[in-house]
């Protein structure tokens, strides 16, 4: 499958509202044959030059979306990870053991809640780290075929720049991500190793529907390994196959079609 | 000296189109007023040749040795709006005395040659690259800020500029001797060329609209003199980087847009947030001129602080469905609808599930990220090998032709296939790489492979005389070979 349909494919398959926030692949690439098209003649040189001009600009803006976005949501998780934190803190001061109102099932009920919204806050987070991730893929990619169509070396230089954009800055969602995952082992109770034999056995029963994060990450996963499966046009440049050492894991959850929500 | 009163005019009438921030075509058919300007000129006390002298070497561009040397004369080359107007008064300098000037002009009339011929490697002199200025005069998109990005990018000018420089000096070579010829043939030249430009010096030279056009047309003469903003006749590179820079990286974009800097809020910003917050009594009873001046930041605005304090409130307001609008996402029970997941217990295990695909994800992606960052770190790391190569390459050529004449044969044969070998293992250790798996060693590997290349460079490099050349070449021979058995393991 060409990228553009992987891609196309991806954002399908993320949060609704994420969906106009990935990079333009089609039009960049449209123009891409619209430059190659273009006769280099002399009298042609101005508008090579105005294509190229016009290109550039276009993938501009796309980074500007991606670094508003990617800022914006950032932001929404620096203040909901300090919220669940204080959550959690209210939770237990409140309805645990020694709290002023300590109920067991109070308790359990709250917790549970707690537990569901930090899982599924951690898989937000990570779906913005694939964003991220995605949307540097497709600028490698379109950039490589700029290159490639226009004999131009606009490739490298643009994307060290594109390297040190926020949006490809994910190191603060990361760790925030791995602060997530400690405050989701202190809230979970214990018992790991039964997980994988009730995954195998529950192998062709998970279905994942709908919309959710659980869906979009199984998705995005699904999705890495086969971009990197290898293709046509490896080189120096591209990242070797995705290595999965539990991929029996995905292959055990199935994903329902989903129905376009245009 | 016949040759005086031409030159006096041009000079002059340089100095008018000067004084517009101009600096350039000049033909003798331009209205020019010699005398007064004469006058004020010799009024002009000598230090100001040494400030021209001063802000040429002062001036740290560091792009071109062409936009260097064009300090004197170049109000027109100038890196920045606010350059130009000094050097009006600099540019007075060259009109002073007499016995001063020859020398001047001389180097600023080679630096005129050489300048517009460098940034319009296709497009004639001067002229075309003026004119295209001034058409676009009026579209006036150029923000100011992103020319500083322009000196952010010395890898990208600094290739064109290789490649730009040695056109500009094959063009430079007739016109060496003669230095007063120059002007006037150069200025001969731009009268010549096009008809547009002498239309347009016309415009400008009605006296009263001198001065409006002053600060424009400085701001709009640097930014044509500058590699990228031309699109005709431009190698793609410096079109391209100088394009991206007249967009604006994200970054300095968010500076010159008054509405709508975008603030980058981490952890500890917000916990600082939070703090101001409590101190004021809540989320509800803080304002955020108060938080603001709480959390006393240097690049905080209050515009910052309201949007943020209202998703804080939304956040807190709802702490239940606190997770953004938990419309849109599906609890794992409806998710996983075939497991029968009533009692807490599956729920949990559900959840736990959902974790570790969550966790394998960003697994994933953070060794991906590193992948990428390190790919395209060696990829900058090759391509400077590879210009240093090609460099070293033709000096090494030189080298051995001139000096040796026994062993010449065989070293610059031995130099030749070695420089060809390092290219052909530089293109196999690319080959190599896609291939093995991405962990440390091989990258540290394919990096000592091309830190052996640099070596091999260097090595004949430094050796004079027969004996040493031969050995290292010897060495070079030898080196390549079991360079490449190791990049096939």
């Amino acid at each position: 499958m060409k990228f553009g349909k992987r891609l196309k494919k991806q954002i399908m398959e993320s949060l609704p509202e994420w969906r106009d926030k990935f990079l333009s692949y089609k039009e960049l690439k449209k123009l891409v044959r619209l430059i190659s098209a273009a006769p280099s003649l002399p009298a042609g040189v101005r508008e090579y030059g105005k294509a190229e001009a016009e290109f550039v600009y276009l993938l501009n803006n796309e980074i500007d979306k991606f670094n508003n976005f990617f800022m914006e949501q950032e932001e929404d998780f620096v203040i909901r990870h300090e919220a669940l934190e204080e959550k959690m803190k209210e939770v237990r001061e409140r309805w645990g053991p020694s709290g002023s109102e300590a109920s067991e099932t109070k308790y359990g009920e709250e917790m549970a809640k707690i537990r569901k919204d930090m899982v599924d806050f951690h898989g937000e987070m990570v779906l913005l780290v694939n964003y991220s991730s995605v949307n540097y893929t497709g600028l490698a990619k379109i950039l490589k075929k700029y290159d490639k169509r226009t004999g131009g070396l606009l490739r490298l230089p643009f994307i060290q720049k594109v390297l040190e954009q926020p949006f490809y800055a994910t190191d603060q969602i990361s760790k925030l991500v791995k602060k997530c995952e400690r405050m989701i082992d202190v809230v979970f109770p214990a018992a790991e190793e039964e997980l994988a034999e009730k995954v195998k056995e529950a192998r062709d029963a998970i279905t994942v529907a709908g919309e959710g994060i659980f869906r979009n990450t199984v998705a995005a996963l699904v999705t890495i390994q086969e971009i990197r499966a290898g293709s046509s046009t490896q080189s120096a440049f591209s990242l070797p196959p995705l290595n999965l050492s539990d991929s029996h894991l995905l292959h055990a959850i199935h994903l329902n079609p989903t129905i376009p929500t245009n | 000296m016949e040759a005086r009163p031409a030159f006096s005019i041009e000079r002059s009438g340089a100095k008018q189109l000067s004084s517009m921030g101009m600096s350039g075509a000049l033909s003798s058919s331009l209205p020019v007023h010699p005398t007064p300007i004469e006058e004020t000129y010799s009024k002009i006390p000598d230090s100001q040749q040494a400030f021209v002298e001063k802000e040429r070497l002062a001036r740290p561009l560091t792009h071109s040795s062409h936009l260097n040397s064009s300090g004197a004369v170049g109000h027109m080359f100038s890196s920045s709006p606010g350059y130009s107007t000094d050097l009006h008064h600099s540019s007075l300098s060259p009109h002073g005395k007499h016995s001063r000037n020859p020398h001047f002009i001389s180097q600023s009339s080679s630096n005129m040659v050489s300048l517009p011929l460098s940034y319009s490697s296709s497009s004639g002199p001067l002229p075309s690259t003026t004119s295209s200025c001034y058409s676009k005069e009026s579209n006036g998109s150029w923000d100011a800020d992103s020319m500083p990005n322009i000196l952010d990018f010395p890898v990208n000018t600094s290739i064109k500029d290789s490649q730009v420089e040695s056109s500009a000096c094959n063009i430079m070579a007739p016109d060496e001797d003669g230095k007063k010829n120059d002007w006037q043939e150069w200025a001969d030249q731009l009268i010549n060329d096009d008809d547009a430009l002498t239309s347009n010096w016309n415009d400008i030279l009605v006296d009263p609209s001198i001065h409006d056009l002053e600060p424009k047309v400085s701001c709009q003469t640097s930014k044509s003199s500058l590699p990228g903003q031309q699109p005709q006749g431009h190698q793609q590179l410096s079109a391209s980087s100088g394009e991206k820079h007249g967009s604006a990286p994200p970054s300095s974009s968010a500076n010159s847009a008054p509405a709508k800097p975008r603030m980058r809020w981490t952890p500890e910003l917000h916990e600082a947030f939070v703090e101001a917050v409590t101190k004021l009594g809540g989320s509800e009873r803080a304002t955020p001129k108060g938080v603001l001046r709480l959390m006393k930041v240097e690049s905080l605005t209050i515009y910052h602080v309201k949007s943020h304090l209202q998703k804080y409130r939304t956040a807190r307001y709802r702490p239940e469905s606190s997770e953004g609008s938990s419309e849109k996402k599906l609890t794992p029970i409806e998710e996983m609808s075939s497991l029968d997941l009533k009692t807490g217990i599956e729920l949990t295990e559900a959840l736990r599930l959902q974790m570790e695909v969550q966790k394998r994800l960003h697994e994933q992606l953070e060794i991906q990220r590193n992948l990428q960052l390190r790919i395209e770190e060696q990829g900058r790391y090759l391509q400077m090998m590879f210009e240093q190569q090609c460099k070293s390459g033709v000096e090494k050529f030189k080298a051995a032709s001139s000096a040796i004449e026994d062993p010449s044969g065989v070293s610059s044969d031995a130099i030749k296939d070695s420089s060809a070998k390092t290219e052909v293992d530089v293109s196999q250790v690319n080959h190599s790489k896609s291939g093995t798996e991405p962990d440390n060693n091989s990258n540290a590997q394919v990096e000592a492979n091309s830190l052996k290349v640099v070596e091999n460079d260097n090595a004949p490099e430094s050796q004079t005389s027969d004996n040493p050349k031969q050995g290292a070449s010897e060495d070079y021979v030898n080196a390549p070979p079991s360079k490449r058995q190791r990049t096939d393991e």
